[in-house]
């Protein structure tokens, strides 16, 4: 059964779910790092299902909302980047707390996968670190939650000019804070090269290109709709089933 | 950032705690809170206990600065609360209420519930009210509604005459994407996809609250045109003696069902905050 809690200091407190292993031996713990804003809703099915599909293979599995997001403490307007980074690695403090594992893996999502990879950093306990189609460029990602804004901004006939100027500064229908604005804006590719060889590993759902070219790459096609205003839940069990492979594969 | 005025507890209960939920409490106890109801709020859809664009944190986090507690909870299927096999939804609905009201007594005791749901959430909450003695309010965003005499004529007028839809097609055809005849737009009736309570259902489910001296406070998006196009016709396909006494009916028609914008969800909180503030005067 999974276990449900708070942790973290008072105010601030982070939502996590742990999975425990369901067999084997449960030396891996690993830690999911769950995309953003609207990519968040829409994958929390799918990394429930992934997180109980490892926890059947005998890894702990710990699952958790960053600040100001899901049921953790917080407004999304008050964090940045650099609080979801120190979210991790609270994270996989608290994981192996619980687990007793020190061996960590990290599974990063979108551009949750680039804060991933500067969590390896911090913390040496990380051996693998997964990424599902992690996003290569923040400015452009931004971008795309703008386009995602516009679109929704569209369908809103109604609005005032005054609130159709509101709106624009909105995100996919979230409000970032300006340190998040700026750090999204600042991220690019070279997070990745700071991994060290061999621990990265990445899972596309289309044919898009990684630019580390010895990274093992694994394409798993499916229709995310990463880009769109879609709200529909994704379910890309293509995807997760290489995403379990990548993560209790010893090599 | 520091949010003392609350407290929030996750609690796994029912059958080997397969219900995963999130109680909200304030942090100081009003004096009266033994009188207070507590929410309980219903998944909408298959979106988990959050709500849609954080929805229902926010409300509940607003609702416990005023001094009202509430459970978050995610029924059996969604979210992380597994599903009950062999059973239709409407009775695993059932089933998990006598859950959470079982829960909730040990927090509460007896206190009354009020129940709030978008979409499906609205549909399950209207049914759990029918048998629950205890269900005093509800907070209905995109109930089901029957149309009234005058739906059709009003809903052909609108097609014409709005110039929104005007602007709307034009700006597609300006972005060379008007593959929708004017006029056509989403194909899709909005309730063949849901399991919705029938007219007496909904009908019974306000009576009960109005015999119980509870309240409803009900609000139509854009979403509802397609079977909802005027304030008060929820009140009208009622026909519920002292509807007005009781219940609060609104039509925001520039809002989204989802609330993905800033401004419809803070209107929204605002909202529900003003409807719940009764409590606390009565």
């Amino acid at each position: 059964m999974i276990e449900a809690f708070f942790f973290g200091p008072c105010g601030q407190q982070i939502f996590a779910t742990y999975h425990p292993p369901l067999g084997g031996n449960g030396q891996v713990l690993t830690v999911i790092c769950p995309p953003f804003f609207n990519e968040y809703m829409r994958t929390h099915l799918a990394l429930r299902e992934l997180a109980i599909s490892l926890a059947e293979r005998g890894q702990h599995v710990l699952r958790f909302d960053y600040r100001g997001t899901g049921d953790s403490f917080g407004e999304l307007r008050e964090v940045s980047l650099v609080d979801w980074q120190e979210d991790i690695t609270l994270a996989v403090r608290e994981g192996r707390e619980i687990s007793g594992s020190s061996r960590v893996y990290l599974l990063g999502v979108r551009a949750a996968s680039l804060l991933a990879c500067s969590a390896v950093d911090l913390s040496s306990d990380v051996q693998r670190v997964v990424l599902w189609d992690p996003v290569l460029d923040g400015s452009s990602y931004l971008q795309s939650l703008r386009d995602i804004q516009m679109v929704i901004a569209d369908r809103q006939l109604w609005l005032s000019r005054a609130e159709r100027r509101r709106v624009k500064h909105e995100y996919a229908g979230y409000v970032l804070s300006e340190a998040m604005e700026k750090q999204l804006v600042s991220f690019d590719a070279s997070a990745y090269l700071s991994v060290p060889d061999g621990l990265l590993r990445v899972v596309s759902s289309s044919t898009t290109s990684f630019p580390i070219q010895r990274v093992p790459h694994t394409v798993a096609l499916f229709n995310c709709e990463w880009n769109t205003a879609a709200e529909e839940l994704i379910l890309a069990r293509p995807v997760l089933e290489r995403l379990v492979e990548c993560l209790t594969n010893p090599s | 950032m520091p949010d003392e005025p609350l407290v929030e507890e996750s609690l796994q209960f029912g059958d080997g705690g397969r219900l995963l939920g999130i109680l909200t409490l304030p942090n100081l106890r009003p004096p009266n809170a033994q009188e207070l109801p507590m929410f309980v709020f219903l998944n909408a859809g298959l979106l988990h206990r959050v709500g849609p664009h954080r929805l229902y944190v926010r409300l509940a986090r607003n609702l416990a600065r005023m001094g009202l507690a509430s459970l978050r909870v995610d029924l059996a299927g969604t979210g992380d609360s597994p599903p009950r096999l062999g059973l239709t939804n409407e009775q695993s609905v059932a089933a998990d209420f006598e859950e959470i009201l079982s829960v909730l007594a040990t927090y509460g005791g007896s206190r009354a519930i009020v129940l709030a749901g978008l979409c499906s959430g609205a549909d399950n909450a209207i049914r759990l009210t029918l048998n629950e003695r205890r269900v005093v309010g509800l907070v209905l965003l995109d109930p089901v509604c029957s149309p009234d005499d005058g739906f059709h004529t009003r809903s052909l007028v609108y097609s014409y005459t709005n110039p929104a839809r005007y602007i709307g097609w034009l700006k597609r055809r300006l972005k060379g994407q008007a593959t929708q005849p004017l006029g056509g737009d989403e194909k899709i009736d909005p309730l063949t996809i849901r399991d919705v309570p029938s007219h007496e259902e909904l009908q019974s489910a306000f009576e009960r609250i109005g015999d119980r001296g509870g309240r409803v406070l009900s609000v139509f998006t854009q979403y509802a045109l397609r079977y909802y196009n005027q304030a008060g016709q929820l009140g009208r396909v009622l026909k519920i003696k002292g509807y007005h006494r009781f219940c609060t009916e609104l039509f925001w028609p520039e809002a989204d069902h989802t609330y993905p914008l800033e401004l419809h969800r803070h209107r929204l909180v605002k909202q529900v905050k003003t409807w719940a503030d009764v409590y606390h005067s009565t």
